[in-house]
């Protein structure tokens, strides 16, 4: 087994902490991308991240299920405290029409696997790439989706699957996993 | 077990389901390797999705921050008044062997308060570590009776130790025994009660003990 999975899984300090070197930006991304003030995001991967480790349930995976296990959690432990604080901003729906993948000057996580991913939401049926954006990068709800595009909630919970699926297809091929 | 997950499976990786239908998830996948797979399929497109974000540095506080909470902290919450006295019992035992020692520290103790002399003795307990494998470290272990803290010696290490401590909660990195010469020491105050505590050099069991308390 990969030395960092098992020392992970075997809630070693050492797993958590290189996993924390080789991904902490990407945490910190997910999270403020979330929850605006620079303090709050940091709060949340540190909690997220030693919820996980902590956890009783033993992790088994490889080290791309672990990075995506782990970036999931902090996206959800954000999601959570900004629902909790009701701090939700809201964003319109023209921008997510607009830009399905925000366009900054900044420089991005991951600039080769960014052009890939705009290749591929672009492929996608518009309806569906919508539904998506609003759920990702909009951080809205399901049911904040439906609402918005004025769709039944079984619509919209189909959509995201099926573009998610696509997403999950077109990205799979060349390029491989990375670390 | 209930039917599998649908399209709740690449839903939940996006953090978009309410509270019940995510805890749905979890319950799920935990006995459903099928499901488990999909959600972990969709997770990784997760990841594919957050490449576009703006980057953003951690500050070094967090990794900090982090350690600090992963690796039990030494003598952070030790009482102040006792550790110099556990210090000087721990090298005297260390060096002198159990009987010296006890002289020693009694004789130390004797020109303070007989009354700290009673609360160190009550404090803590100490223990020889059983050696193993082809070359062996020979150490010892104080500690607190109530748990709080333990340190750890070793005579002519022989390299990097490492300390492995069993929990109630299973088993934890205690970190790398740090080298004064001929001998490396350890001091750590653990959250969890220590049940037993292995040296490991290069990834081999040294030497082992089990701490009664």
């Amino acid at each position: 087994m990969d030395e960092l999975v098992e020392a992970f899984a075997a809630r070693r300090p050492l797993g958590l902490e290189q996993a924390y070197a080789l991904w902490s930006p990407l945490f910190l991304s997910v999270a403020r991308h979330i929850i605006a003030d620079r303090a709050a995001a940091e709060d949340c991967v540190h909690d997220a991240l030693l919820r996980v480790w902590r956890s009783p349930n033993r992790f088994s995976g490889n080290r791309e299920m672990l990075k995506a296990y782990l970036v999931a959690s902090v996206r959800n432990e954000a999601l959570t405290l900004l629902r909790r604080e009701s701090r939700h901003d809201a964003r319109a729906l023209k921008v997510a029409r607009l830009a399905p993948v925000t366009t900054v000057e900044a420089p991005v996580v991951d600039p080769v696997e960014t052009q890939r991913l705009q290749g591929a939401l672009a492929r996608l049926p518009e309806e569906q790439r919508i539904a998506l954006t609003l759920a990702y990068y909009g951080n809205k709800t399901h049911v904040e989706i439906a609402k918005e595009l004025d769709a039944p909630l079984g619509t919209i919970k189909s959509r995201i699957s099926m573009a998610m699926r696509k997403l999950q297809t077109e990205l799979a091929s060349p390029g491989g996993s990375r670390s | 077990m209930t039917e599998h997950l649908g399209e709740d499976a690449e839903l939940y990786p996006l953090g978009i389901l309410d509270d019940d239908a995510a805890r749905n998830v979890e319950l799920h996948i935990a006995q459903c390797s099928a499901c488990a797979q999909r959600v972990a399929q969709a997770q990784a497109v997760a990841v594919s999705l957050a490449a576009a974000l703006p980057l953003a540095t951690p500050s070094p506080a967090l990794e900090r921050r982090l350690r600090e909470s992963v690796r039990p902290q030494p003598t952070a919450k030790l009482h102040a008044s006792l550790f110099p006295f556990a210090l000087a019992a721990a090298f005297a035992l260390a060096f002198l062997g159990l009987g010296w020692q006890a002289l020693v520290l009694r004789e130390r103790l004797q020109s303070e308060d007989v009354a700290l002399v009673t609360m160190v003795h009550s404090h803590f307990n100490h223990v020889s570590m059983n050696p193993q494998s082809a070359s062996p470290v020979a150490a010892k272990i104080l500690y607190a009776r109530d748990g709080s803290w333990i340190y750890i010696i070793a005579d002519k290490p022989g390299g990097t130790l490492h300390a492995i401590a069993r929990t109630a909660l299973g088993s934890t990195d205690l970190g790398a025994l740090m080298s004064t010469g001929e001998t490396a020491t350890l001091l750590v105050h653990p959250r969890e009660r220590i049940v037993s505590v292995t040296l490991q050099r290069a990834g081999a069991d040294v030497a082992s003990a089990t701490l009664a308390y």
